[in-house]
């Protein structure tokens, strides 16, 4: 790590509680819920299936209402905003009747940058981030999977966030484009300094990409709240690795076991 | 390319055996005229009779039409998306007038606004609106929920996310409706046409349709039928396919 990461949360959740109220039993998805969240953090959350932690970074984002309080950058969060960028795992997420670089460019100019020079130059910028300078006139449809969310990401980045919300972004790719995509994440995370927030199911993505790592168990509490220190890049043969796959893997067990 | 080549064989052929039934003399002359009499009529009517004028009249009163049944039905069903009594309830009105030809609607209109441009602006209008904005909140409330979110995302709200996202987003329908539309209004002018012919005002290729039957002059009846296809044509491949070509094809939204 180039910069030492500053200790002033960007994101501060405190008894956050959600409850979708669709039904007369419905429960508490998030029950009285504290996280905070230094800036230039990358935090991983794991959990099992239902878990809430899709609801929780959806929350983050403004999409859903909840009781308690999530504060970023010390401003309550009551609705979507562009300090916080949703990177979804759909690969469907670009608006298909834009070009790569015009959904690049629509978001900036939406919210107030008209100069065209300079709407190329961050477009341009963030597409030799993420390596697709090439396919700036293609359509969406045009794109493989991986390609799509690369620009998502690539998108989202140009936008300067505070915080990078990604739910499961890679869980939809095959194997190979997922540990390739891992690593440009991680390789951009490095040159800009913005705090990410990172939805997985998988273990090792969450080792190999994490600073931090949560577990968040199936009645919406975390569970688990670990520094990940293991020297990145992190492989299975990296010290500490196994000590750490196994202590997430027994957790998520004994959720699983339960539920059973 | 092949399929084109085999249609315009087709017309050839068409063309050629119209000619052979008529120098066979099979039917009258006064029911089937000759080819040449028909191409005959129709520089007649372009050349004397002015028929092209009464063509863009025509044209003219469709797009009127169309320009201001689009815009409503862009207000309301975007008023639906958003309310929920107003989408009941307007779902209900749209369910009902589509039922009704706008012909049928007529004598009504001719009774409120009398016998005029605006009698027929008022029945173009109601052949567009509601198909228009049934494609509209069909298309609109079937937008997939990650643009709307995405849209959020970014900051868009109320106009801005129904003209950023939905409006793109459901582009295929809006042009199902534009097209069903465009039909109803295009048959409903020239039946509107043809009444009011009758009764002396509103000079448009409806009326000039209806004047050569009242002169038995088939061929220029014929030719007037060769002009109204020629439009459909125009529209269908010249307007709607170039949009189609540049939209929602482009954009991998049809195949």
């Amino acid at each position: 790590m180039s910069s030492e990461i500053k200790k002033t949360p960007v994101l501060k959740i405190s008894g956050l509680t959600k409850n979708y109220n669709d039904a007369p039993d419905s429960r508490n998805i998030i029950e009285s819920l504290d996280l905070d969240v230094p800036d230039g953090e990358f935090l991983c959350i794991l959990g099992p299936s239902g878990c809430g932690k899709t609801t929780l970074i959806r929350c983050i984002a403004g999409f859903e209402d909840y009781t308690g309080t999530i504060e970023v950058d010390k401003k309550k969060v009551s609705k979507p905003a562009i300090d916080r960028i949703m990177v979804f795992q759909d690969f469907n997420q670009l608006f298909p009747w834009k070009t790569v670089e015009k959904n690049i460019q629509y978001p900036l100019k939406k919210n107030g940058t008209t100069d065209k020079e300079k709407l190329k130059a961050i477009a341009k910028e963030h597409l030799d981030l993420v390596g697709l300078t090439e396919y700036k006139d293609f359509y969406p449809h045009q794109l493989s999977g991986g390609m799509k969310q690369r620009v998502a990401i690539a998108k989202g980045l140009a936008l300067k966030p505070k915080i990078i919300l990604m739910d499961e972004p890679f869980a939809s790719l095959d194997a190979m484009t997922r540990n390739r995509l891992q690593a440009e994440l991680l390789n951009i995370k490095q040159k800009e300094n913005v705090t990410v927030i990172f939805i997985t199911h998988n273990i090792q993505e969450a080792i190999v990409l994490g600073n931090r790592i949560l577990l968040m168990s199936k009645n919406g509490k975390i569970k688990l709240d670990v520094k990940n220190q293991i020297q990145k890049p992190v492989t299975p043969a990296s010290e500490g690795y196994g000590d750490m796959w196994k202590l997430f893997n027994e957790a998520l067990q004994s959720e699983l076991d339960q539920k059973a | 390319m092949k399929a084109a080549t085999r249609q315009i064989i087709f017309v050839i052929c068409f063309i050629i055996a119209w000619q052979i039934i008529y120098s066979m003399k099979a039917f009258p002359e006064i029911l089937f005229p000759s080819v040449t009499s028909i191409f005959e009529a129709l520089k007649e009517g372009f050349a004397a009779d002015d028929l092209m004028s009464m063509v863009f009249y025509s044209l003219s009163l469709i797009l009127k039409g169309m320009l201001i049944g689009i815009i409503l039905a862009f207000i309301f069903s975007s008023f639906a998306v958003v309310n929920r009594v107003f989408y009941d309830i307007y779902n209900l009105i749209v369910s009902i007038m589509d039922l009704i030809p706008g012909v049928a609607l007529l004598p009504l209109a001719i009774l409120w606004f009398g016998i005029g441009e605006i009698t027929i602006i008022f029945i173009m209008i109601h052949s567009i609106l509601w198909p228009m904005s049934r494609s509209i909140i069909d298309g609109f409330s079937s937008v997939s929920p990650i643009y709307i979110e995405s849209g959020e995302n970014i900051g868009l709200k109320g106009l801005g996310l129904v003209l950023g996202v939905y409006l793109p987003a459901a582009f295929t329908h809006v042009l199902t409706g534009l097209r069903v539309g465009w039909a109803r209004a295009w048959r409903g002018l020239i039946s509107v046409e043809m009444i009011f012919g009758t009764t002396g005002s509103g000079a448009g290729i409806g009326w000039y349709i209806y004047m050569r039957r009242a002169h038995i002059d088939i061929a220029g009846v014929l030719a007037t039928l060769l002009v109204i296809i020629l439009i459909g044509v125009i529209v269908e491949y010249g307007i709607f396919r170039t949009v189609e070509k540049n939209t929602v094809r482009k954009w991998g939204m049809v195949r």
